[in-house]
């Protein structure tokens, strides 16, 4: 099939889905708002959220439920998205649910780690998304092992049986590495079925975000972790990424921090290092905010790819975690003045 | 011949008796169970406030859902291993049910028996073990024997650990990016289901930093046996030798423990079919509601049921019970009654290919009787050869009573038999023509005439699916379709204008001038596309479109559009079935011209066998679908919506969902 029959109708409807997101204007409002309740009618009053928020009386609606609202819109509508296209392409877009069901799944197992409620976990919007694992057996867990037996016979099983393999003590830390790796491997398997161009702006965009992630790696199992050289190295991505191999290879054997910094420097990313103390506060949001940037301008110069499907994946997870930020700085009474510090969309531009 | 008449059911009895009515339900299997919580939260349960009534009323201030605390997995083992050691199938067997049963009494008893044979299962259980961990063992080693590494001395070594492991490609090729910085010797011994597999050589001092090193790269070490001596090809000899020698246990075991079958084959028959009646029962109570002394159970249930389980109830449960039933008009809330089909033994096959498409809407008129009829006739008339026909039939008949495969066994003998029919009036045997004189036609003598026949029938078979559709319009009240829309009268109007300009234009039998007929036919489109503002005024309502006015027509002139291309496709649709009866005919002048050709008469007579099985599979099967085609495209989409549930009672036997 070629690019414009397989593109032409999905990019339309992406493009008309986005005309949905949020305005600088919305946010400037939410951020007014006083409570959630109050934050809850707004978004149903006056923006596309009202779909999942219609049945729903604002008044009942509590902080960890309007997030679940929240990424459910953001469920139906990568979902929508999908149903445009069929065979390895659909099952590409549906690998990318993986990545948000690894981030909930992380939570959950953190929640076992520590004992707390598994409860306010049971409408998490995105277990069993890709996965299909069954969720009794996941909410039941008493210990990480529970959760990693919850997954037997789903593709997650060939990343984590290994976890529970002579006796080597299976912990949080290497239960989330494993399951954030398993998520590029998965995505790279499925992305060398499709077309070779669509493979070429995808390790584009992906090779942008695997390198800011192996930097922030690297940066804090140096700083925090103290992690050897070689553990350093078999966790980060090689996934279409502009620095090579040998380059971050390099950068995981920096002797320390300054060295580290040194090679950094000769990248791109410097901006990511400021050496003062907002370097470890914001690294996370100026990551973000780079992607953002840099997978518009892929998007731009790649009309009719792929890439409009997948970024528009990431926009609309900013967004949601952006909504979340939200929430949680009018919960917690935090000022509107401080708030753009929390954002990742930047205030002070048009949307 | 229709969709069995549905009632909602409603049972509101004392806590004491929720197991005993949850039982009643499972063997009296006629009824589709409802959630009672959201039954309760929808629709009002209408109760009269009277002396009798008046504790369920006030219990239905609070009710809570019925939670599950049952757990069978032991029950279940204990009644798996008694059938593996004793090596018995699982069979319910519907004469142990006693009404007045004690499971709880059974298992116990199950369980005392089982500490007779716990040794032997115990045994057999860690044997089965030893054999997988071995059967393991050697698929492991193979990857080693095909590199040449020697198992036996590779263990013995004193200063260096041996191990094997698989990895995921990226991980393997990080360790080849950083293989210097390794303290070990790697080999790699192959690839399987898209992993690598290595072994590991490391000098003991340093094991911990490699252990490291090896756990981040999320290894999955391999089981290899220790401890024996000899080349790899001598461990895995030897290995096998032991699974034998395990196997052999095994059987002996269970000899032995077979010798005491018959004190317990009863017991263990009668305890699986309990389990699996208390499972069911389980099933049912989970969707029922508690108050804090009443229960609450809402389901859907035929109407010819209800007089007979309303007795059952009030017989067997101790408590007082009430049992309320309604008309399913009445629901306006909740899930829209179950579809039971009932049709007569020669329609009752067909309602497969019926809900290939769909089921029938509860309050839809089911399709089953017309489609078998139609279907029959399009089929033979496509395929009408006596010969022929009668393999099909012979072909129904076995898969029908030699392997228990009534409804496709059913439609290929019914075809079978409308294939003769026709067959009898082509007069065509086997694709021969000159053996028994035609009683009606010849096809190929007449290929004007098939095929305008075809249309003529296709316009028939069109005009009963449109008062079809008028029946399910009107039974729906839709107003709006029913009257002015394209399955409504207006098409249906529209449809007979255009085939009189036809039938006018090429037969002059009225002789009324074409424009009359475009006047009119433009009068009926320009209906239908005002059919929603119009069907609004009749019915008073205030706003004249559900959508914006421009959206709305945007839409209809689309659909102008399509009703004109569809008309008049669909009646020339038909004329395939006249084709295929031609085709038919070709098909074997093909065939019999081969055989002619050729100078010895057995491979003539052979050429013209095999072409008769080609003509059978091969045209037989392309009949078939273009005959579901036109069923499905020209006739279901006109008057069948297809969207209903189907009717799933909770049975013993069986599954919900």
């Amino acid at each position: 099939m070629g690019n414009l029959a397989r593109f032409a109708a999905v990019n339309t409807k992406i493009m008309s889905i986005e005309s949905q997101f949020l305005t600088s204007k919305d946010y400037k409002n939410l951020l007014e708002q006083k409570t959630v309740v109050d934050a809850a009618r707004y978004l149903k009053n006056n923006t596309a959220y009202g779909e999942v928020l219609a049945n729903i009386d604002p008044g009942q609606v509590h902080r960890g439920y309007l997030e679940s609202l929240v990424k459910h819109r953001m469920l139906d509508n990568i979902d929508k998205i999908s149903h445009y296209f069929t065979g390895d392409y659909r099952k590409f877009i549906n690998t990318l649910f993986a990545k948000y069901e690894i981030g909930e799944l992380k939570a959950i197992a953190r929640a076992v780690y520590n004992g707390s409620d598994l409860k306010p976990f049971r409408n998490s919007v995105f277990i069993g998304k890709y996965s299909k694992v069954d969720e009794e057996k996941l909410f039941s867990a008493k210990y990480i092992r529970d959760v990693i037996a919850a997954f037997e016979g789903t593709v997650f099983w060939k990343y984590l049986e290994p976890l529970l393999n002579n006796n080597i003590k299976e912990n949080l830390f290497r239960f989330e590495m494993v399951l954030d790796a398993s998520y590029y491997e998965i995505l790279q398997k499925q992305w060398e079925k499709l077309d070779k161009q669509d493979v070429k702006v995808l390790e584009r965009a992906q090779g942008i975000i695997a390198d800011l992630l192996n930097l922030q790696w690297i940066y804090r199992g140096i700083k925090f972790f103290k992690l050897s050289p070689e553990e350093l190295l078999n966790y980060t991505i090689h996934l279409g990424s502009r620095l090579d191999s040998g380059f971050i290879k390099q950068l995981c054997y920096s002797k320390s921090l300054e060295e580290f910094f040194e090679l950094a420097a000769q990248t791109g990313y410097s901006f990511l290092f400021k050496n003062d103390e907002t370097t470890d506060i914001f690294m996370g949001r100026r990551i973000e905010r780079h992607m953002f940037y840099e997978l518009r301008s892929v998007e731009r110069n790649n009309p009719m790819t792929i890439i409009t499907a997948f970024a528009y994946t990431i926009y609309t997870e900013i967004e949601v975690r952006d909504l979340i930020s939200i929430i949680e700085i009018i919960r917690y009474g935090i000022p509107a003045a401080e708030a753009q510090k929390y954002l990742i969309r930047n205030l002070n531009e048009g949307a | 011949m229709s969709v069995e008449k549905m009632k909602v059911i409603c049972v509101i009895g004392s806590n004491n008796d929720i197991d005993r009515a949850a039982q009643m339900v499972v063997l009296n299997g006629s009824i589709h169970m409802l959630n009672a919580m959201s039954e309760l939260n929808n629709n009002c349960l209408e109760l009269k406030a009277s002396e009798d009534n008046i504790n369920a009323l006030q219990e239905l201030v609070d009710v809570k859902p019925y939670v599950s605390n049952a757990d069978f997995t032991e029950d279940e083992k204990i009644i798996k291993s008694f059938h593996e050691v004793l090596d018995m199938k699982q069979e319910i067997v519907t004469s142990y049910i006693d009404p007045e049963f004690d499971y709880r009494g059974i298992i116990e008893d199950l369980k005392k028996s089982y500490e007779h044979v716990k040794n032997t299962v115990e045994s057999i259980g860690k044997l089965t073990e030893e054999i997988r961990l071995k059967q393991i063992q050697i698929s492991n080693l193979q990857y080693a024997r095909s590199d040449g590494l020697d198992i036996g001395s590779l263990l013995k070594m004193k200063h260096f650990d041996f191990e094997m492991m698989t990895l995921t490609r990226e991980k393997y090729k990080k360790l080849k990016l950083n293989y210097e910085n390794i303290p070990a010797v790697v080999i790699h011994l192959g690839v399987v289901d898209d992993m690598d597999v290595i072994g590991v050589m490391t000098p003991t001092e340093f094991r911990a930093d490699a252990e490291r090193i090896l756990t981040s790269l999320n290894v999955m070490k391999l089981d290899i046996p220790k401890g024996y001596a000899g080349n790899t090809e001598n461990v895995m000899k030897t290995l096998g030798i032991e699974i034998n020698h395990a196997k052999k246990e095994i059987e002996e075991l269970k000899k032995t423990a077979g010798a005491s079958e018959n004190q317990y084959r009863e017991l263990i028959r009668k305890a699986y079919t309990m389990l699996m009646l208390e499972r069911k029962i389980e099933y049912v109570k989970a969707e029922m509601a508690l108050g804090k002394k009443l229960f609450f159970m809402f389901g859907f249930i035929p109407d010819g049921q209800v007089e007979q389980f309303k007795q059952q109830l009030k017989d067997s449960l101790k408590d007082e019970v009430i049992v309320l039933t309604e008309a399913v008009e009445n629901r306006k809330y909740g899930h829209s009654p179950p579809t039971k089909l009932i049709n007569n033994i020669l329609f009752k096959p067909f309602e497969t290919l019926v809900m290939m498409y769909g089921i029938p809407n509860y309050n839809e008129k089911d399709p089953t009787p017309f489609f078998a009829i139609t279907y029959m006739l399009l089929f033979g008339a496509m395929f009408g050869d006596v010969g022929q026909g009668f393999i099909i039939l012979i072909g129904g008949l076995l898969l029908k009573y030699m392997m228990k495969n009534d409804s496709f066994g059913g439609i290929l003998s019914s075809l079978g038999i409308s294939s003769i029919f026709f067959g009898l009036l082509y007069g065509s045997v086997f694709g021969n023509e000159d053996i028994i004189p035609h009683l009606l036609i010849s096809p190929m003598e007449n290929i004007n005439t098939m095929l305008i026949s075809a249309v003529v029938l296709g316009i028939l078979l069109i005009n009963i699916s449109y008062i079809y559709s008028l029946i399910n319009l009107y039974k729906r009240h839709d107003l709006e379709e029913g009257l002015f829309g394209r399955e409504g009268l207006t098409g249906f109007l529209f449809f007979w204008t255009i085939v009189l300009l036809i039938g006018d234009s090429v037969l002059k039998v009225f002789g009324i001038p074409t424009a009359v007929y475009i006047v009119i036919l433009g009068a009926l489109l320009l209906i239908m596309v005002v059919k929603q503002p119009l069907a609004h005024l009749l019915q008073g309502r205030k706003e004249l479109y559900e959508e914006s006015a421009g959206d709305y027509y945007l839409e209809a002139g689309f659909g102008v559009v399509e009703t004109i291309l569809s008309v008049v496709s669909n009646i020339v649709s038909f004329i395939r079935v006249g084709a295929f009866a031609l085709n038919h005919v070709g098909l074997y002048i093909a065939f019999a011209t081969m055989a002619e050709m050729v100078s010895s008469r057995a491979v003539g007579v052979l050429i013209l066998i095999l072409g008769n099985i080609l003509i059978i599979g091969l045209e037989g099967l392309v009949v078939f679908i273009q005959g579901l085609r036109l069923e499905y495209y020209e006739l279901f989409s006109k008057y069948y919506s297809g969207y209903g549930i189907p009717y799933k009672p909770v049975q013993l036997y069986g599954y919900e969902d």
